[in-house]
């Protein structure tokens, strides 16, 4: 009688391949066509910020990973740190300092994910909490964003914009606030935050549309950036890395607002292919509220999640104080996830009442 | 028969208090007891509202925890003195009464004397009055204990309040204005302008500190802080105990 | 909105409905299902006698008996049970515990049988005309060829051919959904008109109206073969179902044909249906009409280490070992064995396991095609599992909760309508093992469900008993009281007796008299002398007592009594007052220690007599009284005497129960009679038992010293003596030794202590409010 395997494994004794840590890595693919358009149109300000967050997230995650005694190689191969990095890095302006980047990676990565405990526990986006951190605390430097380079007064190129980031200054002397004006001498925020600097002077909406800042269908720059992550969305989607729920949601509770917004008073609210394609709507839809961890669970319960996110952009951005409401908006569903996944249980096989059967 | 039920007489009525009730004077368990053991702020949890709205700097922090201790002493000492007069009944009633007087009595001295800082605490100095800490210990301790123990109960637990408020305000303070003492003379006096600290210079400055998410967050890791230096302690302390090694009867399935 | 038919017209019309979830994982079925079935023999079978669900049969054969081909080797038990049967012709070479097939590789009884090689068959006894047989004689036919569900279950199927519940459908599934197996995949290619034979013998079984074979759509060949055995049958109809696993489940199977859920907790049966697999099909039609028990299954042996996969016609009992060896099976670094297939069946850990009725499948994989399961990570609530699950469970949900031990919520969450199918953990990208922590939590949950039975019946048991106690101790204080009442109108009606007391309390009188001047005990110093003047006072007591106690009420106790006229006695003038304090102070000393000493002995002794006397303990208590009566011997002094001894010994008592608290303490008397009148009020509570046993071992002691102070006093020739009314145990006493005789009076003096300071009781309780 031999004993062939010390290994009493449970049934069953196969597995479909995909591991976490491909599907953090197969989203973090995917966000590069965004991360593409936006340093072509947005200088190379986001792939520094993005090494940045990327390698603080890395260590950061390392340091706590030591102090809770657990396996520092293994779980920084999962990839979710890098990934919280990445995202954060495409979140903030191209060119905040070095410390605003820091900053907000250390306190989502130690504070909001493994304070909480760890991978899969944490309650809230640690990307999106990060931000919202550094939006709280230093609105002067998260607000300095950059018009397009089209625009700019003084081109950069990539050492002044790694200058610029470490030092505040490009190699040729300019600040920040000197780079942002743009040929016309305005100094430029987001075309979403211009919009509502604006509407507060009481422009309407066409006359402010007028601004070289928007293009056709979007702010200048902006809109080939919604649609360069709106492909990598569909991407993930068609490899079954993320479900449709909550990007249809989100999305279209997005639209319906706009539209509603449209019809009763279309001076004063946003275009509707501004609404979507502009800010970063469509990198929250496919690649923030899609985080799995602080999403809802059910499938009914992400189009709850997804349309509840929606509305409260658009609220947030017509009534808020904010220009864009994605990260709050975000945070706020988190809150609810717990109670929206109570009350969307599925009913389980034999528990619902005996249908006829239809013909 | 021998194996009757023992003479031993009742045992003593029971006193049922969770604080040591100290037939002497012990000092120095309330002192324990108040600035770390059963500290207001940092295990109690008690008077937390007033704790994350005004520590956003350490002259604030040090003016609202003075006039802390001052009403907890005060009325500690008060409780003890009515005590036995004091029916079950009404007894927080007129607690509440006696903290309410007190602190009118610290508003209008702060009202009269340091007029900037009253401005600058605003509603918290009469919010003192639902303080937890103060009535918790009012019932807790000051209504079951003679006087003198009760006011240093105040005064020990006043101060650890104190001093975790000057803490979290230094804290905050500093990562968000990068300066310490800036307005001390609004409570000390023209001469403590020279007070002011400048740790370090900043144009923008961590304002997360000063909002109230600083405030949970710094609370939080101050918490987390004394628990670890307990758990160090605890566990220097079972280290160097001997280990008694206890042999047991069997009594059960001796075969 | 009602629908106008009924489940068979439903059916009829032929659509196929579906099930949510479910996965594709990939088939493999090709390395096995290209070649015919084989034949498979072997020598030494290993047959366990219990492969099925229920209970096991008993043993009918014996080591080193011969068996043919087909013979019934253990006969069903009670309940649900099945036989087993020798799967060749051989010798019984032995029977022992040899190792299950079951995942935890545990042992059961198995038969191990040699073959002879001739494959001779039993008498077979085929039912041929089984449509005119009653249907229970075909279904107990049945059970006898130890038919059970071939499809993996094992349940034995004569219970799900006697269903007690109309049954409208029956389903064969041939649908085999698992990866790699394609046992019934080529027995329906194979063998299709048996398959139909025995779906016909089984709907008549079960009165079904209708029967479907269902098959995935990826078996054309055996699609093709059941249609032709199905061209002149009636009533029984093929349906082509899409291939996805798990669609050969029961329940998800039952969803696809019909539409319908089997409600949670319930079986087929309870919506009209009835499901067979195939192989059970077979084995019915060969057991019915050919008369052949189950002895052999189809088995796929398979796998990417095996040379040669194929299905083999494997007798049961064959052990894995010898068909891998078969087959061309080359083990890699860490051999791999599973039996069944690669999403439920489980880890062979010992490959001298045999194959069973429930063995559908041996499989040897590669890990290249079949990786073993990565490193578990935390749940990313992805939710893939949820997406796959065909039971609309919520599996994220559940390993929470299994892993933290919240039974509530795991019921609340239906964890026990998961069917354990592996779809969820298939799909997991962090390697969650999903089924083994439903698995553990399932057994977590029975267990605590079965201790909480277990714990609600200990505690009826203890109430009833609890409950019992009570009104036996009830009737017996009734049974008391009645007892006194009637000594009582005795002692009234019975003029005899009142004037036997009368005349005792004279003699009694003359006696002390008499004696008063006389014996000087303090002088003689002995122990026995004076615990003796002790008990002749109380005897005196009690009888100036009896007279009070019969005036009395009927409660009185001779303790009473003997209070009563030791107070009596109190007032009498004493002789030689320092004599009996020096006397009391030395009988005091003497008598703690002796005391101490006999102190058990008493206990024990009246213990006895309670025991012996339980009936007559109303006799028992009387008893002190009566001799009390008829004593006659008592001095003053003696009475004095016995006064001191009994303090004294009852301060002894009182060191006894103080001697944990106040081990130095010398109790005063002040202090005993406080004590004293404290342990009484404390004994308050105890038991009429106790009190009854102190009557009565004061009632012994007071005999027994009776007799002695007779034979002491008889020998210093006193004047007194009450020879005149001998007592009841004179002479076993006097045939005890000195030292017998001293001890008894030591207890006797114990005994009165106790008596007394159970008077105590009644007389301080008002002062001590201790």
């Amino acid at each position: 009688m031999s004993l062939l395997t010390n290994m009493f494994v449970s049934s069953p004794h196969g597995n479909l391949g995909l591991t976490t840590n491909q599907m953090m890595r197969i989203v973090a693919y995917a966000t590069l066509p965004g991360l593409a358009a936006q340093i072509y149109f947005f200088g190379w300000g986001s792939l520094i910020q993005a090494i940045l967050c990327i390698s603080t997230a890395l260590i950061a995650e390392a340091v706590v990973l030591s102090l809770r005694e657990k396996p520092i190689r293994r779980t920084l191969s999962d990839g979710s740190a890098m990934l919280t990095g990445l995202l954060l890095a495409l979140s903030i302006p191209p060119l905040a300092p070095w410390w605003i980047a820091v900053i907000g990676t250390v306190f989502a990565i130690i504070v909001v994910k493994q304070l909480y405990g760890g991978m899969g526990f944490n309650l809230f986006n640690p990307a999106m909490a990060g931000y919202v951190v550094l939006l709280i605390s230093f609105p002067v430097a998260m607000t300095n964003w950059l018009p397009p380079t089209e625009l700019l007064q003084h081109p950069m190129a990539f050492g002044d914009a790694f200058l610029a980031v470490f030092t505040g200054f490009t190699y040729d002397g300019y600040n920040l606030t000197q780079l942002k004006m743009s040929v016309d001498g305005i100094t430029m925020a987001t075309p979403l935050d211009h919009f509502k600097t604006e509407q507060i002077l009481n422009y309407t909406t066409t006359e402010i549309l007028n601004s070289p800042l928007y293009g056709e269908y979007g702010g200048t720059g902006w809109l080939e950036v919604n649609l360069a992550f709106l492909l990598g969305g569909l991407a993930l989607l068609k490899l079954g890395i993320i479900r449709w729920h909550i990007p249809v949601a989100v999305i279209g509770s997005l639209g319906v607002c706009a539209l509603l917004g449209i019809t009763i008073a279309p001076d004063q609210t946003y275009p509707l292919s501004f609404s979507l394609l502009s800010g970063a709507t469509m990198f929250a839809a496919f690649f923030i509220a899609t985080d799995p961890v602080s999403a809802s669970t059910t499938n009914q319960g992400r189009i709850v999640y997804g349309c509840f996110i929606g509305v409260m952009i658009y609220i947030i951005r017509i009534w808020g104080g904010y220009p864009d409401g994605i990260a709050f908006a975000v945070l706020l569903a988190n809150m609810c996830v717990p109670l929206i996944d109570h009350y969307t249980k599925p009913v389980t096989y034999g528990h619902k009442r005996r249908r006829e059967a239809k013909s | 028969m021998s194996n009757d039920s023992n003479v031993a007489d009742p045992i003593d009525d029971l006193v049922d208090n969770d604080q040591p009730q100290a037939s002497s004077f012990d000092w120095r368990s309330i002192t324990f007891q108040g600035l770390w053991k059963n500290n207001p702020a940092l295990v109690q949890l008690l008077g937390l509202c007033p704790l994350l709205a005004v520590t956003n700097s350490v002259t604030n922090a040090l003016g609202l925890g003075l006039a802390t201790l001052l009403v907890l002493v005060v009325s500690n000492l008060t409780v003890s003195l009515v005590k036995n007069w004091v029916t079950k009944e009404i007894r927080i009633s007129v607690f509440i009464m006696i903290i309410a007087s007190f602190v009118t009595i610290v508003q209008l001295l702060m009202n009269a004397y340091t007029y900037e800082l009253y401005l600058s605490l605003g509603i918290f100095i009469p919010l003192i009055v639902t303080n937890c800490a103060i009535i918790g210990r009012a019932e807790a301790f000051a209504s079951k204990n003679p006087p003198k123990e009760a006011a240093l109960d105040g005064l020990m637990m006043g101060l650890g309040f104190a001093i975790v408020l000057v803490f979290l305000g230094a804290i905050r303070e500093v990562l968000g204005q990068g300066t310490l003492f800036d307005g001390a003379h609004l409570l000390l006096g023209d001469w403590a302008k020279a007070l002011k600290i400048e740790v370090f210079k900043v144009d923008q400055a961590f304002l997360l500190a000063i909002l109230p998410p600083g405030a949970f967050i710094g609370m939080g890791f101050i918490i987390a802080g004394k628990n670890y230096i307990d758990n160090k302690i605890a566990q220097r302390q079972a280290s160097s105990k001997p280990k008694k090694s206890v042999t047991r009867a069997r009594v059960t399935h001796v075969n | 909105m009602q629908s106008e038919l009924t489940l068979i017209e439903q059916v009829k019309l032929g659509k196929i409905w579906e099930f949510p979830g479910g996965i594709n994982p990939p088939e493999r079925k090709s390395l096995s299902n290209q070649t015919e079935i084989g034949n498979f023999t072997t020598h030494t079978l290993y047959i366990p006698i219990q492969q099925h669900i229920g209970v096991a049969g008993s043993l009918l054969v014996t080591k080193g008996e011969s068996v043919l081909k087909g013979q019934a080797l253990t006969s069903p038990g009670e309940g649900l049970s099945l036989p087993v049967h020798a799967p060749t012709s051989g010798v019984i070479s032995d029977i022992i515990d040899h190792v299950d097939a079951h995942p935890s590789g545990k042992t059961v009884l198995t038969i191990v049988l040699e073959a002879d090689g001739k494959d001779l068959w039993v008498n077979k006894n085929p039912l041929l005309n089984w449509q005119e047989l009653d249907r229970d004689t075909v279904v107990k036919h049945i059970q006898a060829a130890g038919v059970s569900g071939l499809g993996g279950a094992s349940f034995p199927t004569y219970v799900k051919l006697s269903p007690h519940k109309n049954i409208d459908l029956l389903i064969l599934n041939g649908v085999e959904c698992e990866p790699y197996i394609t046992a019934d995949d080529v027995l329906m290619r194979y063998h299709a008109n048996e398959i139909v034979q025995g779906a016909q013998i089984i709907q008549h079984l079960v009165a079904a109206k209708l029967c479907v074979i269902a098959i995935e759509d990826n078996k054309t060949e055996a699609i093709a073969s059941i249609e032709k055995a199905l061209a002149d049958v009636a009533d029984i109809e093929l349906r082509v179902v899409p291939t996805k696993y798990p669609s050969g489940g029961e329940k998800q199977l039952v969803e696809l044909i019909t539409g319908l859920q089997v409600p949670s907790g319930g079986i087929p049966a309870d919506i009209g249906i009835v499901m067979q697999n195939v192989g059970t099909s077979f084995a019915v039609k060969r057991a019915t009409i050919d008369g052949e028990a189950l002895v052999s299954r189809v088995v796929t042996v398979t796998g990417e280490r095996v040379k040669n996969p194929q299905n083999l016609w494997v007798p049961l009992g064959t052990p894995i070992k010898t068909l891998l060896q078969n087959v061309g099976y080359s083990p890699e670094k860490t051999p791999r064995l599973i039996m069944g297939g690669p999403m439920m069946g489980f880890n062979i850990v010992d490959d001298m396991m045999p194959v069973v009725k429930s063995t559908n499948c041996i499989l040897a994989p590669s890990n290249f095609h079949l990786p073993e399961r990565g490193v578990e990570q935390n749940c990313i609530r992805c939710g893939q599992c949820a997406d796959a699950c065909p039971a609309e469970l919520l599996p994220q949900q559940l390993q929470w909760f299994a892993k933290a031990d919240e039974h509530e919520k795991l019921k609340e969450y239906d964890l026990f309508d998961c069917i354990e199918c592996g779809a969820c953990a298939y799909v997991c990208p962090s390697q969650i093992p999903l089924v083994q922590y439903y698995r553990i939590a399932k057994s977590d949950i029975r267990q605590a469900e079965e201790e909480k039975l277990k714990a609600e019946k200990a505690k009826r048991r203890f109430e009833v008993r609890q409950e019992r106690l009570e009104r036996d101790k009830q009737a017996r204080l009734l049974r008391h009281k009645e007892s006194a009442e009637k000594r009582k109108k005795a002692l009234a009606q019975d003029g005899s007796a009142k004037d036997k007391i009368a005349a005792a309390l004279a003699r009694a009188k003359a006696k002390k008299a008499t004696s008063e001047n006389t014996d000087d005990l303090a002088a003689s110093d002995t122990p026995q002398d004076k615990v003796a003047a002790a008990i002749a006072r109380a005897k005196a007591k009690k009888l100036k007592s009896s007279k009070v106690s019969v005036d009395n009420s009927a409660d009185s106790t001779p303790e009473a009594s003997l209070e009563t006229s030791l107070k009596a006695t109190d007032t009498a003038p004493t002789t030689n007052p320092n004599k009996d304090r020096v006397a009391a102070a030395v009988a005091r000393a003497k008598a703690k220690k002796l005391a101490k000493e006999e102190q058990e002995k008493v206990k024990n002794d009246a213990e006895l007599k309670n025991e012996t006397d339980h009936k007559g303990h109303a006799d028992a208590a009387d008893k002190p009284v009566s001799e009390a009566q008829v004593d006659k011997t008592l001095t003053a002094a003696e009475e004095r005497k016995a006064k001191v001894a009994a303090a004294v010994a009852k301060a002894k008592a009182k060191k006894q129960k103080a001697a944990a608290d106040e081990p130095n303490q010398e109790p005063t008397l002040d202090f005993v009679d406080k004590a004293s009148a404290k342990i009484s009020n404390e004994d308050k509570k105890r038991s009429a038992d106790d009190e009854r046993k102190a009557k009565v071992a004061a009632a012994v002691a007071k005999a027994k010293a009776k007799a002695k102070k007779q034979a002491t006093e008889s020998e210093n020739s006193t004047n007194t003596s009450d020879k005149e009314t001998p007592d009841l145990n004179v002479a076993d006493d006097l045939s005890q030794t000195p030292e017998q005789i001293r001890k008894d009076k030591v207890a006797a003096a114990i005994a009165k202590a106790k008596a007394k300071k159970n008077a105590n009781n009644d007389t301080d309780n008002g002062s001590n409010n201790s």
